[in-house]
């Protein structure tokens, strides 16, 4: 026992040791004009200088997979063994793979040299090891302003990439199909979301990571004062009973993972057959790869929002 | 006798209470003068006694369960959860999710007792090649075991993002009880019922493999049946509302320092203990954030490690 605490301490100073000084422009805004070094970027967990015109560009997140696809990016390595839908090229043999999300393989990062690693949301944590490798971003979550923070995303990436032409582009339609989207919305009833997993239901709120039902697709609250925690609020049926939504959204989070989901087994009981939602056919079981996955990339939010749309429309008012 | 009908009583008092407490709307109120929908005596049909059914069946057989196990063991410090039945029940319910997801669930709970008995098994037979059964070595053994299946699980798991599946069913969550999901619990109560007739023998398994052949009994046979309760108890419970921890550590160690050893009389206090303990836990996940709710498995960790280290302190001349 001693010995593993003294061989933790030694390692954590070392650790400490290396660690790099921050680079001394702190108050630079998100991406300073580019200087012959690179460009000061600022990001969830500090600033970084990123090269000009990165070429050899490792992603370790979803979300920015999704938004440099968009940007017409092309990465070099990718990390982890899963890209569901639209992300599916990724799965190409062509791309080396980094690791996982959770566990990134710095042996194989080291040897490929990269001129620049982004991290977000999964990958987060990993952020001070990879730092050291190569410059890192790290795009923060969605959280209160969902759809803010996918544009500041996606306009993050493109200044990194020359590509605020089209990020503009992207942004504006992508802002006018919500808006639109919003108009239908909000006369038409309060809305609950909520993810099975593994038999269990949790109930999600504005401002987490399914807030974007709320906040910008303007659906109205079912259930008011819910936490914006991770993992949602653990619920039974009675209070959905309860809140009685007119709209139900669903996340089967065992679909999502490749599993046949247990959802509609979960949610297709005595109590919720009593919900209005339930009654008028308004369960929604929302695209788990672009909620739940890939949830804040552009694309993703455009898709979630196709699908919102389209089930409103399907519903006579 | 008297005893047991007052804690009984008690429990039925606690019970009671634990019909009012919910997010819907069930008060005396709305039960003696119903609405036109009769919404409150809906809600009390659909949701709540079939949710207070379960708990104590859940109770009653996981207590017994680690009676029995215990008698199985010769050791006061094992239970379901911490011998591999638990475990390896997960790993079955994995192995059935992902190789044949549209198994009904009666079909995942055979796996999963299937998967629970042959761990179980497995513990008994590393046990018997363990010269030196010390009393803190068994549960040492067991742990050891279960993290074994455990990690196998978590291995899947992780490779196939079910992660947060499997803890979901590990952790007791009485959340989704409703009218039609939990019946097949009744199959455990009716395996503890098996267990008081059997009561006996397995007193005399406890005395250990010598001591039974002697009366003239086959020890063998008595293993093998506590061991079929042990697993389908814990395959039965794993798979409808998941895995209650402590429960079957602390209610048979606190009735035996009650009553003794002999099965066929503390067997009924176990029952009647595991029940209260649990429903005590379910009613107070249920309160603490309300209308939200703490896994009561959360809450049996919590308040059962206290107990049970305050136990251990107090009674260390009686250990073994």
């Amino acid at each position: 026992m001693w010995r593993a605490a003294v061989v933790l301490a030694v390692v954590g100073l070392g650790a400490a040791c290396q660690r790099s000084p921050e680079p001394a422009s702190g108050a630079a805004p998100a991406a300073e004009a580019p200087s012959e070094k690179g460009r000061t970027v600022k990001h969830a967990q500090g600033t970084s200088v990123v090269p000009l015109h990165p070429q050899r560009v490792v992603v370790f997140d979803l979300v920015a997979l999704d938004i440099l696809q968009a940007l017409g990016v092309e990465v070099f390595a990718v990390a982890g063994d899963q890209f569901p839908g639209h992300l599916a090229p990724f799965g190409d043999a062509k791309y080396p793979r980094m690791g996982t999300l959770f566990e990134p393989n710095y042996e194989a990062l080291h040897s490929a040299r990269p001129d620049l690693i982004i991290t977000g949301g999964r990958s987060s944590a990993k952020y001070a090891n990879l730092s050291r490798i190569a410059p890192t971003v790290d795009l923060p979550m969605g959280g209160v302003n969902y759809l803010d923070t996918v544009v500041a995303n996606t306009e993050l990436l493109a200044t990194l990439f020359g590509r605020e032409e089209k990020a503009r582009v992207l942004v504006t339609e992508l802002r006018a199909s919500i808006a639109k989207l919003k108009e239908t919305t909000t006369s038409r009833g309060t809305g609950l979301v909520v993810l099975v997993t593994g038999g269990r239901i949790s109930a999600y709120g504005p401002g987490s990571r399914f807030g974007v039902i709320h906040g910008d697709f303007g659906v109205p609250v079912a259930a008011a004062g819910l936490s914006a925690s991770l993992h949602g609020e653990v619920i039974g049926s009675e209070f959905i009973r309860e809140k009685n939504p007119d709209w139900l959204f669903v996340i089967d989070r065992d679909a999502g993972m490749g599993q046949s989901g247990g959802a509609r087994q979960v949610l297709d009981n005595e109590l919720v057959h009593q919900t209005t939602a339930w009654k008028k056919g308004q369960v929604v079981y929302l695209d788990p790869m672009n909620a739940y996955l890939i949830g804040g990339g552009i694309q993703a939010v455009d898709r979630l929002r196709g699908q919102v749309a389209e089930f409103y429309a399907s519903k006579a008012p | 006798m008297i005893r047991l009908v007052a804690a009984v009583a008690v429990i039925a008092l606690l019970a009671l209470v634990s019909v009012f407490i919910g997010v819907g709307d069930v008060s005396w109120h709305a039960l003696v003068s119903p609405g036109p929908d009769e919404q409150a005596l809906q809600m009390l049909l659909i949701s709540r006694i079939p949710r207070l059914l379960a708990v104590l069946l859940v109770g009653t057989s996981l207590g017994v369960a680690g009676l029995i196990l215990q008698m199985l063991a010769r050791n006061r410090f094992v239970e379901p959860a911490t011998v591999g039945a638990a475990d390896s029940a997960g790993l079955g319910l994995l192995v059935a999710t992902m190789l044949m997801p549209q198994l009904p669930v009666l079909g995942k709970m055979l796996v999963a007792a299937a998967f629970s008995l042959a761990g179980t098994a497995l513990f008994l037979l590393i046990l018997r090649r363990i010269p030196l059964r010390s009393v803190l070595i068994v549960p040492l053994v067991g742990l050891v075991l279960g993290s074994v299946f455990d990690s196998v699980t978590t291995f899947f798991a992780y490779r196939s993002d079910l992660l947060q599946s499997v803890n979901a069913w590990k952790t007791g969550d009485f959340s989704n009880v409703l009218r039609g999901r939990y019946e097949l619990l009744w199959a455990a109560f009716g395996l503890t019922c098996g267990a008081y007739f059997a009561a006996d023998r397995f007193t005399v398994a406890g005395m250990g493999e010598s001591f039974t052949t002697n009366l003239g009994m086959r020890y063998s046979r008595i293993v093998a049946l506590g061991l079929l309760i042990v697993s389908l108890i814990t395959g039965l419970v794993v798979v409808t509302v998941g895995m209650v921890p402590f429960l079957g550590l602390l209610v048979p160690n606190l009735v035996s320092m009650f009553l003794g050893d002999n099965t066929r009389r503390s067997l009924p206090w176990v029952a009647v203990g595991g029940a209260g303990f649990v429903l005590l836990c379910d009613v107070l996940g249920r309160v603490v954030r309300f209308p939200y709710e703490i896994p009561g498995a959360t809450i049996a960790g919590v308040a059962g490690s206290v107990l049970f280290l305050s136990l251990l302190t107090r009674r260390e001349a009686r250990v073994g």
